[in-house]
């Protein structure tokens, strides 16, 4: 159920609506995503933010329908470039993955196959994509290399995984995803395994490249000072629902949710002074609800400084806020969900 | 490189561990007592004079280290001995009885691969369903099914009952099937393999099953299938890769315990190959043909353990260097 | 005031939402609950009780005893199964049912003594060589090597028979059962090596984990460390290879008797089928009914290994 106006230059080009993701266990089913809603525009780049648990990378994997057996997509629609992935064929699947819609993983060691030389798997893309030659595909692969900043590529092509730094091996997945010039970026967790240091390089890199290839870019982090530096829009997730989405800025300097206040809070600063006898870093008491039994009414409730009686009861839905600005809180004014059976 | 370096390392140290046990086995041998006393003593009327001469004659009354190098030279040169049943050069008898032990072990092995490969794939690619819980199922019971009591079962049932095909010896003394050597000779070896590739296949189902699964939970595996590359490529080319090592080093340790059970097998068939003829020597005390088959045999094994670590290092590129 | 009411509301809500939760259970209760749901385990156990009961009480119950060799003295052997022998007659005029009962307690002293044998001096020597490292270790290491590529049952067959040869004349002649067991040492001093290498990588991982360095810092004894801290630890996956092994000996002791290499005087599945193998297609009943209880053995200890690795080792299943 899409409340959000859609902003007037022209259609998203990535539509997400009442998005459920369900893994059936042993002991029930767990509910990761249940009835997320954002887009994405032209260019643009969103920063799903939250904590572990959240269900942001179950969301992300989800867009490309990768999310790992036994997970399934019980309901929502995912709309790119006018496409609905959610109950298209196979074939236009695997024709959109990797061409118009990309993938960077969380850890580059392990992204990579080991066995397989780094020319190989950068070429194979290619070549499954585009129909081109051996020769032709390592050259073009050598280009992208370079590209991300690689010096020697005709060298690298020629090496396997192990025997690259965690910086380039990252390097060498974003070639990767940027082989056929993909409208959409996903990016899950980029910078997580990485050093500080290499970290900043990276992120400079995603922003140079992003601009240059008029991208746009998914950033699923759950590292505040990423979003601040990369994202245009935010969309904050708590226990598989979205609690709020607005402008990067908006979020930071007039947070609404009680939650993404909380969060902001959260995040240790060195301009602030924290008072107190004992300076304490705040935090968020208790825990993550059980995605088994997830609770009544709205999932933050039991952890929410603002929470009422009501709060356990309502699940509340979606409403805008302001230009681009929406919440899912009854304190903020959101109406009650009727629950759509899932 | 550093590939080579390791595999010079391990065949050096393959042709010490040789020697070693060529050694411990004459220890052995010796340790137990003098072998002509020992092949002469089930025999009635023989003297202490007898055996003295015959071993005199047959220049065991050396030195230990001498006899032992003796030994050493005289094999390394070829020169197995003769065998006292026989009476025919051992390396021959090893040989012809060889081959006919290869000639069941080596279809074994590959049916098997082939077979494994087909299942664990299946298995691995509809985990938890129907078909992932037969093929399962069906592995373990034939990997616990004792070797041997499959093979009489084979036989009670395809030889007895049905006379579908024979139960013993590598070929029919008189008629021939169809007239034709090769035939004749696939026919009988049809029970025997059957029996050795269904142990095998199911051991490698298991573990290629289990790898896969490993393999595919792998982000390099989502990476893939995120890069549009279609069902098959991703499979066979990205995670098969992977998958393959653990089974393909495997083939040494399987070999080996083929060819160490193969006394087992041959006796169940009738089958003239290394393994009767061990028991042969064993139970007559035809001692040039023991010492002359273990040694052979260990040089097999290690061999094939010496193949299956080249192997490792050739499919892993992560192995060569360091 | 206003204040007061807040807090009120929310307390409420907080103590509902959180669930009362019971104190975790400990290592072993929780691997037994795990065990209890695989189902091949549970067949596993099952089996193998049926087996120690057979040994145990079987004996008792059977109509015949084992070497009663009446049946041939009135021409019923080689008897198919009947009323009067439930599993039929042997070709010596045994009952077939009761050799196979009394097979059972044998069949576990050799898988039982054989493992122990191997467990001790492995876990003995794997442990120094885990623990010390260094050159003990590379010794040890080297000489597991050598163990595994002799051909074992090779050897084991060559030794039972010139070990009973030179054992003619002497005192040793005169031990009960001497040659199986000759056939349980022998088992046990082959598979020691891989009882060793087992434990010893399990202490090299375990001694390098940071419970044992916080162990370590803490000033707790050598000893302490081994035997409080890293034994429990090291002990599934020995408890794993020791099923494993219990099956694998019992195979390999009925390869040999069925060679004709065992012991005449005991009485084994294994020497039963070496009996009556010449007979076999015409009367399949005295091979199948020890066949039968060698897999139903192997089997079972197979799918008790299989059940405690899953039960130790839980990884994540769904659906």
């Amino acid at each position: 159920m899409l409340s959000i106006p859609v902003s007037a230059q022209d259609k998203p080009l990535l539509a997400v609506e009442g998005l459920r993701v369900q893994f059936p266990t042993r002991d029930g089913v767990v509910r990761a995503v249940d009835g997320v809603d954002f887009h994405v525009g032209a260019g643009e780049t969103l920063g799903i933010v939250g904590e572990s648990g959240s269900g942001k990378t179950v969301t992300s994997l989800s867009l490309l329908r990768l999310a790992p057996p036994p997970a399934r997509i019980t309901a929502g629609r995912v709309v790119f470039e006018g496409e609905d992935l959610v109950s298209t064929t196979p074939a236009r699947l695997v024709a959109i993955r990797g061409r118009r819609m990309a993938m960077i993983f969380q850890n580059p060691a392990t992204s990579l196959n080991p066995v397989l030389s780094i020319g190989r798997q950068l070429s194979e893309i290619l070549r499954w994509h585009t129909g081109i030659g051996r020769k032709p595909a390592l050259d073009r692969a050598a280009e992208l290399l370079r590209l991300v900043g690689i010096g020697d590529p005709a060298a690298r092509l020629k090496q396997y995984p192990h025997e690259l730094s965690g910086g380039m091996k990252q390097r060498v997945g974003i070639a990767r995803a940027l082989l056929c010039e993909p409208a959409l970026l996903l990016a899950d967790e980029p910078t997580t395994a990485l050093d500080v240091t290499i970290q900043a390089q990276i992120l400079d890199l995603l922003a140079e490249l992003r601009t240059r290839l008029s991208m746009s870019m998914i950033l699923v982090t759950h590292d505040m000072g990423v979003v601040a530096r990369m994202a245009d829009r935010i969309t904050v997730m708590y226990a598989g629902r979205v609690c709020e989405t607005a402008a990067a800025s908006t979020i930071f300097d007039a947070p609404l949710h009680p939650y993404t206040r909380a969060l902001l809070e959260s995040v240790p600063r060195i301009d602030h002074s924290y008072s107190g006898a004992r300076r304490v870093l705040p935090s968020i008491a208790g825990r993550p609800p059980d995605l088994l039994h997830p609770p009544a009414g709205c999932r933050f409730h039991a952890r929410c400084p603002e929470a009422v009686p009501d709060c356990a009861r309502i699940m509340p839905r979606e409403i805008s806020v302001g230009p681009g600005h929406t919440v899912s809180c009854i304190r903020r004014g959101s109406p009650a969900e009727t629950e759509l059976a899932a | 490189m550093g590939a080579l370096h390791f595999i010079a390392r391990r065949a050096l140290f393959s042709v010490a561990l040789i020697l070693a046990v060529s050694f411990a086995l004459f220890g052995l041998i010796n340790a137990i007592g003098n072998p002509v006393e020992i092949m002469l003593a089930e025999m009635p009327g023989v003297t202490d004079d007898t055996i003295a001469a015959i071993t005199k004659y047959y220049g065991l009354d050396g030195p230990f280290i001498d006899r032992y190098f003796a030994w050493l030279w005289a094999i390394l040169h070829g020169d197995f001995g003769t065998s006292v049943i026989y009476n025919q050069p051992v390396g021959d008898l090893l040989q012809i009885w060889g081959i006919e032990t290869l000639k069941l072990q080596l279809p074994a092995i590959l049916l098997s691969l082939a077979l494994a490969t087909a299942f664990g794939v299946i298995a691995a690619m509809r985990q938890h369903n129907w078909a992932d819980f037969s093929v399962v199922s069906g592995a373990m019971l034939g990997h616990s099914l004792p070797g041997f009591l499959l093979g009489i079962v084979l036989i009670l049932i395809f030889s007895t009952w049905l006379g579908a095909f024979p139960s013993y010896g590598a070929y029919s003394t008189r008629n021939m099937l169809w007239n034709s050597l090769v035939a004749d000779g696939l026919w009988h070896m049809a029970l025997p393999v059957t029996m050795l590739t269904v142990f095998n296949t199911a051991t490698l189902t298991l573990l290629m099953r289990s790898s896969l699964v490993d393999v595919l939970r792998q982000d390099f595996i989502t990476a893939a299938w995120a890069s549009g590359l279609p069902r098959r490529r991703v499979v066979f080319g990205h995670a098969l890769r992977n998958a393959f090592i653990p089974v393909l080093t495997y083939l040494g340790t399987l070999f080996g315990l083929m060819l160490g059970t193969a006394p087992v097998t041959e006796t169940v068939f009738t089958w003239p190959g290394l393994g009767a003829l061990y028991i042969q020597a064993i139970q007559q005390l035809d001692y040039p043909v023991i010492m002359g088959e273990t040694m052979i045999i260990t040089t097999m094994l290690v061999t094939a353990t010496l193949l299956t670590d080249i192997a490792y290092v050739a499919l892993d590129p992560r192995i060569r260097l360091a | 005031m206003d204040a007061d009411l807040i807090e009120a509301p929310i307390a409420a809500p907080l103590a509902e939402a959180l669930p009362t939760r019971r104190p975790p259970s400990g290592v072993w209760r929780q691997s037994w609950y795990r065990f209890r749901r695989n189902r091949a385990g549970m067949i596993g156990l099952v089996l193998v009780t049926l087996v120690v009961l057979t040994a145990l009480i079987g004996p008792w119950l059977v109509a015949y005893a084992p070497d009663d060799q009446s049946a041939m003295l009135h021409g019923a052997s080689r008897q198919a199964p009947s009323a009067v022998h439930w599993l039929g007659t042997d070709r010596v005029g045994y009952d077939v049912l009761s050799r196979t009962v009394y097979g059972a307690p044998t069949a576990l002293a050799v898988g039982l003594g054989a493992m122990l044998i191997a467990s001790i001096i492995g876990v003995v020597i794997g442990g120094i060589a885990g623990y010390v490292g260094g050159l003990v270790d590379e010794a040890l290491m080297r000489m597991t090597e050598f163990f595994m590529v002799v051909p074992v049952f090779v050897v084991i067959l060559a030794v039972v028979r010139l070990f009973g040869i030179v054992v003619v004349g002497t005192p040793l002649e005169r031990v009960p059962n001497l040659n199986l067991i000759t056939i349980i040492v022998l088992l046990g001093l082959f598979e020691w090596p891989s009882v060793a290498r087992m434990t010893r990588a399990e202490f090299l991982r375990l001694r390098q984990t940071e419970f044992v360095e916080a162990a370590l810092c803490i000033g707790t004894s050598r000893r302490d460390i081994l035997v409080r801290h890293i034994l429990p630890n090291a002990l599934p996956p020995l408890i794993v290879l020791v099923a494993l092994g219990i099956g694998g000996a019992i195979l390999a002791e009925a390869m040999v008797a069925f060679l004709g290499f065992g012991d005449p005087r005991s009485i084994s599945w294994g020497q039963a089928l070496f009996f009556n193998y010449q007979i076999l297609q015409v009367a399949p009943w005295t091979c199948l009914a020890p066949g039968a209880a060698i897999f139903v053995t192997v089997l079972g200890f197979n799918l008790l290994a299989d059940g405690l690795t899953d039960a130790f080792n839980p990884r994540v299943r769904a659906g």
